[in-house]
C-alpha cells in the first residue's frame, strides 16, 4: 500500500501534537516469511491459504483498517493455531529469522477453545545479528558502501485472537528484527466470559517499530494484560497503541510499560482503556514509566481513558524522567560506569518483564541477545 | 437495588432573563468582508487593525473545522451577529448606565462586589463595554485598567499594537482567526513595574442579544516584578437559537511578575463557547489559572501557559460541571521552553443527566527545558449511567533531564465511603452530598467566590472550603 493510516487514536486530540494516528507509506509485501514453527501436541495448525475463517473477520487489530488492507492485498494466507484443553506446559514457539530485504507479511489466528489454555511465543529476529549497519555509522566503511546494506526489509505479522468462555491465552512476542527498516506488528482479540488474555511485548530492535494492539472484553469478567518493555536507542522509532476494550461486566484490564530511551531515539505511546456502556463493575488501570538517558531523545505518551459507564473504576499514570541523581552517583562510587549504568537500568526494565514469560528457553535466549547487544534496542 | 440521590444541577435561574434589543445597534448577521469593514468602520479603528481584520477574515475561510473536538455543526455563522452595540456609550459611574442594562449588572452582582471587594471593574453587554472604573489608589499606581477600543487609540496604543494577537495569532485556529476579523470590547491592563496590585480586577461579559456573537479581547500586561489577580466572569440568557462566544485573552507575564486569572464561565446552554487564553511567562514568573466550567452547550477551552523564562511557574486549577445537554471539552496546555520551569496541572470534572465532560491536556517539554517538572492529576466523577467522562492527556518531552508525571482517575461514589460515613451518623443522602462536595473542595477553594458573586448559586453540590 502507498499510503497507510495506522494507530489511530479512538478519541483524537488536537493534530498539532502528531499523536492522533501514524502514517506509513511505500509499504509492499511480496509474501509471507517461512517461519520455524514449533507446535506442542494439543495445539492445532491448519494452514489457511485463503486467509483466516470468517469468524476471525470482524476482529479489529490496534493497528486499525489499513492493516486489514494490507493483510488483504498480500494474499500471504495465514496460519490457524487452535486448542481446546489446557496446554499450557508447552509453548507454541514461532521463530522468524528475517533476512536483509525480506518483505514479508504473515497472519495468524488463535482459537481458544471453552476452557482451553495455551502458550504462544512468537520471535521475529533477524537473520544474523551482525547483520545491520545504518549508513554514517559505520567506522571506515565508505558512505557508499554502508547504503548499500542499510536496512531495507519489512516484516509484519497480524494476529487475531478469539478467547472462548474461560479459555487463557498467554502471547509473548518478541520484535528484534534489526534487519527491518519497517516492522508492523498487530493484533486483534475478542475475550469471551471468564476468558484471559495475556500479552508480553518486548520491543528490542528494528528501525521503525510499530505496533497496535487492542483486546475487546465482551465477555463477563473477561480479563486482559498487557505487559510491555522497550529498549530504543540510536535514531529507532517505536509507536505503539494499546487499546482496552471494555464491554462485558466486571471485565478487567492492565496495560503496564517500562522502557528506556537513549541517544536518539523516539517513543510515542498510546494506550487507551475504553469504558462502554453497560461494563458496570469495569476496572482498567495502565500505567507506563520511561527513562530518559540521552538530551536528544523524544518520548510522547498519551493515555486515554474513555468512560460511558458510571460504575467502572479507571486509572492511569505516567512518569517520565531521567535516572535519579542520587542513584547514579551511588553507583558510580561503586566503581561503575555512567554506560555500564544505563546498561543495566535498560536490562532491568526488560527482566522485569521478561520473569512472565512462561518458557524457560525463551527467557534464556533473550537473557543471552541482551548480554551480547548491550539492551539498546538497534544499536 | 440501590436507590441513587439526585445531585442538584447548576441552577441558572438568576442568570436567565433578558432585555428587549430596543434602540440596540445589530450588525445584518453572517461573516463577509463587508460585515467586518462594517464593524471596523463602527469602532473607528486605526488602519493597521482594519488590514489586520480583513486579514484575519482570509484566514478563517482558509482554515478548517476542528476534527477532534465536541460536534459544532449547530453553528451556522451565517445565523450569528457578530457585532451588536446597545443604544449607550461606556460610562466611569454606575448610575450613568442606562436602567434596563444596569439592573441586568445589579441583579448578577456587580456594582455590589465592586463597592465589597474589587479594585476595578468592566461590564461588557454584547459588544461594547457600558461601564468601566478602576479606583482611585490602584490608578494612583500607575495601573491602567480600560477598555480596548480607547486602549488602541489612547496612550497605550503602541503598547497595544505590539502585544494584540501576538500570542494567539489568527493562524492559531479558525476561531482565533474570526476573534482577529470581528472582536469587540474586553480589557486592557497594565501593571507598572513593582506594583502589587492588592485587591481584584474583575470584567463581567453579559451577552444579551439572541443569536449575536461576543469576541471581546482581553490584554493584560503584568511588567516585572508586579502581582495582580484578575477575574472574569461571563453569563447570558438561553435562548433557542445558538450564541457563540469566541474571546481571546493574552497575558503577558514580566520577569518575577505574578498573575492570577479566575473564571466562572456560566454561559447559557445554546451557547458555543470557543475561547482562546493564552499567557508567557518570563523568568521567575508566575501564572495561575483558576478555571470553573459550568454553562455552555460546547465548550472547547484549554488555556495555555508558555514558560518562557527560566524558572517560570504555572498552575492550572479546574474543575467543569457538564449536565444535560452539554458537551464540555476543558482542560490546559503546558509549554516549557526554558530551564528549571515547572507547572502543576489539578482538575475535576463531574458529568451528570448525559452530560459529556473532556479533560484534555498537553505537556511539552521542549530541549531547552532542563531541570524542568510537571504533575498533572485529573479526576472524574461519573454520577449516572447516562453521562460520559473522557480524559485526552498527552505529554511531549524532548529531554532527558525532566521530571513529569500524570495521574488520572474515573470512577462513582465509593459505597464504602458511603457505607462509613453512615456509620457515623449520617444519612445515605447527605453521604453522598458531603463525598461530592469534597470531591470538588480543593478546586473549588481556589475559585473567589466572594468576588464571583454568581457563584453563590451556581452548584447546589454544598461545595465548602475556605476562599483562596
Amino acid at each position: 500500500m502507498e499510503n497507510m493510516k495506522i494507530n489511530q487514536l479512538p478519541s483524537k486530540t488536537w493534530n498539532w501534537l502528531k499523536m492522533n494516528e501514524t502514517a506509513v507509506s511505500g509499504i509492499s509485501v511480496s509474501g509471507a516469511h517461512e517461519g520455524n514453527l514449533e507446535i506442542p501436541e494439543g495445539i492445532t495448525k491448519t494452514v489457511c491459504p485463503a486467509g483466516l475463517p470468517d469468524r476471525f473477520k470482524d476482529i479489529a487489530g490496534g493497528m486499525g483498517s489499513d492493516m486489514d488492507m494490507l493483510v488483504k492485498e498480500s494474499a500471504a494466507g495465514a496460519v490457524l493455531l487452535s486448542a481446546d484443553s489446557d496446554v499450557s506446559g508447552e509453548p507454541a514457539r514461532i521463530r522468524f529469522a528475517y533476512g536483509a530485504s525480506e518483505h514479508s507479511l504473515n497472519t495468524f489466528g488463535i482459537l481458544a477453545k471453552e476452557g482451553s489454555n495455551m502458550t504462544v511465543i512468537m520471535d521475529m529476529a533477524a537473520e544474523r545479528n551482525d547483520a545491520p549497519v545504518r549508513t554514517g555509522t559505520t567506522a571506515g566503511v565508505s558512505p557508499a558502501a554502508v547504503s548499500l546494506i542499510e536496512h531495507a526489509g519489512l516484516s509484519s505479522v497480524q494476529t487475531k485472537l478469539i478467547l472462548e468462555k474461560n479459555a487463557k491465552v498467554t502471547l509473548v512476542q518478541i520484535i528484534r528484527n534489526k534487519n527491518a527498516k519497517t516492522v508492523l506488528n498487530d493484533i486483534g482479540a475478542k475475550v469471551a466470559d471468564g476468558a484471559k488474555l495475556s500479552v508480553i511485548h518486548l520491543f528490542l530492535g528494528g528501525d521503525k517499530v510499530y505496533n497496535g494492539c487492542k483486546a475487546e472484553l465482551i465477555g463477563k469478567k473477561s480479563n486482559f494484560t498487557a505487559d510491555i518493555a522497550y529498549t530504543v536507542a540510536d535514531d529507532c522509532m517505536l509507536d505503539m497503541n494499546y487499546v482496552a476494550l471494555h464491554e462485558g461486566k466486571k471485565s478487567v484490564s492492565e496495560i503496564r510499560t517500562d522502557g528506556v530511551l537513549h541517544e536518539n531515539a523516539r517513543k510515542l505511546f498510546r494506550g487507551t482503556i475504553d469504558f462502554k456502556k453497560g461494563a458496570a463493575g469495569a476496572v482498567g488501570n495502565e500505567k507506563e514509566d520511561v527513562l530518559l538517558l540521552d538530551d536528544d531523545v523524544v518520548n510522547q505518551t498519551i493515555p486515554l481513558i474513555l468512560c460511558a459507564e458510571e460504575d467502572v473504576e479507571g486509572n492511569h499514570g505516567a512518569t517520565i524522567g531521567k535516572l535519579d541523581d542520587d542513584l547514579v552517583f551511588y553507583l558510580e562510587s561503586r566503581g561503575m560506569a555512567l554506560a555500564e549504568i544505563y546498561k543495566m537500568m535498560a536490562k532491568a526494565r526488560i527482566d522485569a518483564v521478561l520473569r512472565f514469560v512462561p518458557d524457560e528457553k525463551t527467557k534464556a535466549d533473550v537473557a543471552s541477545y541482551l548480554e551480547s547487544e548491550g539492551s539498546n534496542g538497534c544499536e | 437495588m440501590k436507590e441513587k440521590t439526585y445531585v442538584e444541577d447548576v441552577d441558572r435561574n438568576m442568570y436567565d432573563f433578558r432585555n428587549d434589543e430596543k434602540d440596540a445597534y445589530r450588525i445584518k448577521s453572517g461573516l463577509t468582508e463587508d460585515i467586518v469593514e462594517k464593524i471596523s468602520e463602527e469602532k473607528h479603528d486605526p488602519q493597521w487593525m482594519h488590514d489586520f481584520r480583513l486579514n484575519s477574515l482570509k484566514i478563517y475561510h482558509e482554515m478548517k473545522v476542528p476534527d477532534w473536538g465536541p460536534s459544532i455543526e449547530g453553528l451556522n455563522m451565517d445565523n450569528i451577529a457578530t457585532y451588536v452595540r446597545a443604544n449607550t456609550k461606556m460610562k466611569g459611574d454606575w448610575s450613568e448606565v442606562p436602567e434596563e442594562i444596569k439592573d441586568t449588572f445589579e441583579k448578577l452582582g456587580i456594582p455590589q462586589a465592586e463597592r465589597t471587594s474589587l479594585a476595578g471593574v468592566g461590564a461588557q453587554y454584547d459588544s461594547e463595554l457600558v461601564y468601566h472604573n478602576v479606583r482611585k489608589e490602584v490608578e494612583e499606581q500607575g495601573v491602567i485598567y480600560t477598555d480596548m477600543e480607547s486602549a488602541l487609540t489612547g496612550e497605550y496604543a503602541d503598547m497595544v499594537k505590539d502585544h494584540f494577537m501576538k500570542l494567539v495569532t489568527p493562524h492559531d485556529h479558525k476561531f482565533a482567526a474570526l476573534h482577529g476579523a470581528v472582536w469587540s470590547g474586553g480589557s486592557f491592563v497594565y501593571v507598572p513595574k513593582g506594583v502589587s496590585v492588592e485587591i481584584p480586577l474583575q470584567s463581567y461579559f453579559r451577552l444579551n442579544a439572541a443569536g449575536a456573537g461576543q469576541f471581546e479581547h482581553t490584554l493584560i500586561i503584568v511588567d516585572e516584578g508586579a502581582s495582580l489577580h484578575f477575574i472574569e466572569g461571563c453569563s447570558a440568557p438561553k435562548y433557542n437559537v445558538a450564541n457563540l462566544h469566541a474571546g481571546c485573552v493574552e497575558l503577558f507575564i514580566g520577569k518575577n511578575a505574578k498573575l492570577r486569572y479566575s473564571t466562572i464561565e456560566n454561559w447559557s446552554k445554546n451557547m458555543y463557547n470557543l475561547n482562546t487564553k493564552r499567557a508567557k511567562v518570563e523568568e521567575g514568573g508566575v501564572i495561575e489559572w483558576v478555571s470553573g466550567s459550568f454553562g455552555s452547550h460546547v465548550s472547547y477551552l484549554y488555556p495555555m501557559s508558555v514558560l518562557n523564562g527560566e524558572g517560570a511557574r504555572s498552575e492550572f486549577t479546574g474543575i467543569t460541571f457538564a449536565g444535560k445537554g452539554q458537551n464540555l471539552d476543558t482542560g490546559c496546555k503546558v509549554v516549557h521552553n526554558a530551564p528549571k520551569t515547572s507547572s502543576y496541572v489539578n482538575t475535576r470534572s463531574i458529568s451528570k443527566d448525559g452530560g459529556i465532560s473532556t479533560f484534555r491536556s498537553s505537556v511539552v517539554v521542549s530541549a531547552k527545558a532542563k531541570g524542568s517538572k510537571s504533575a498533572v492529576s485529573c479526576q472524574s466523577l461519573m454520577l449516572d449511567d447516562i453521562s460520559r467522562s473522557d480524559t485526552i492527556p498527552a505529554m511531549d518531552i524532548r529531554t532527558k533531564d525532566a521530571d513529569v508525571g500524570h495521574e488520572a482517575k474515573i470512577g462513582r461514589i465509593s459505597d464504602d465511603a458511603v457505607f462509613y460515613l453512615m456509620s457515623r451518623g449520617i444519612s445515605e443522602e447527605d453521604a453522598r452530598a458531603l463525598i461530592v462536595s469534597g470531591f470538588a473542595d480543593n478546586v473549588s477553594k481556589e475559585l473567589p467566590l466572594e468576588y464571583a458573586v454568581e457563584m453563590n448559586n451556581l452548584i447546589h453540590l454544598e461545595m465548602k472550603g475556605s476562599i483562596g
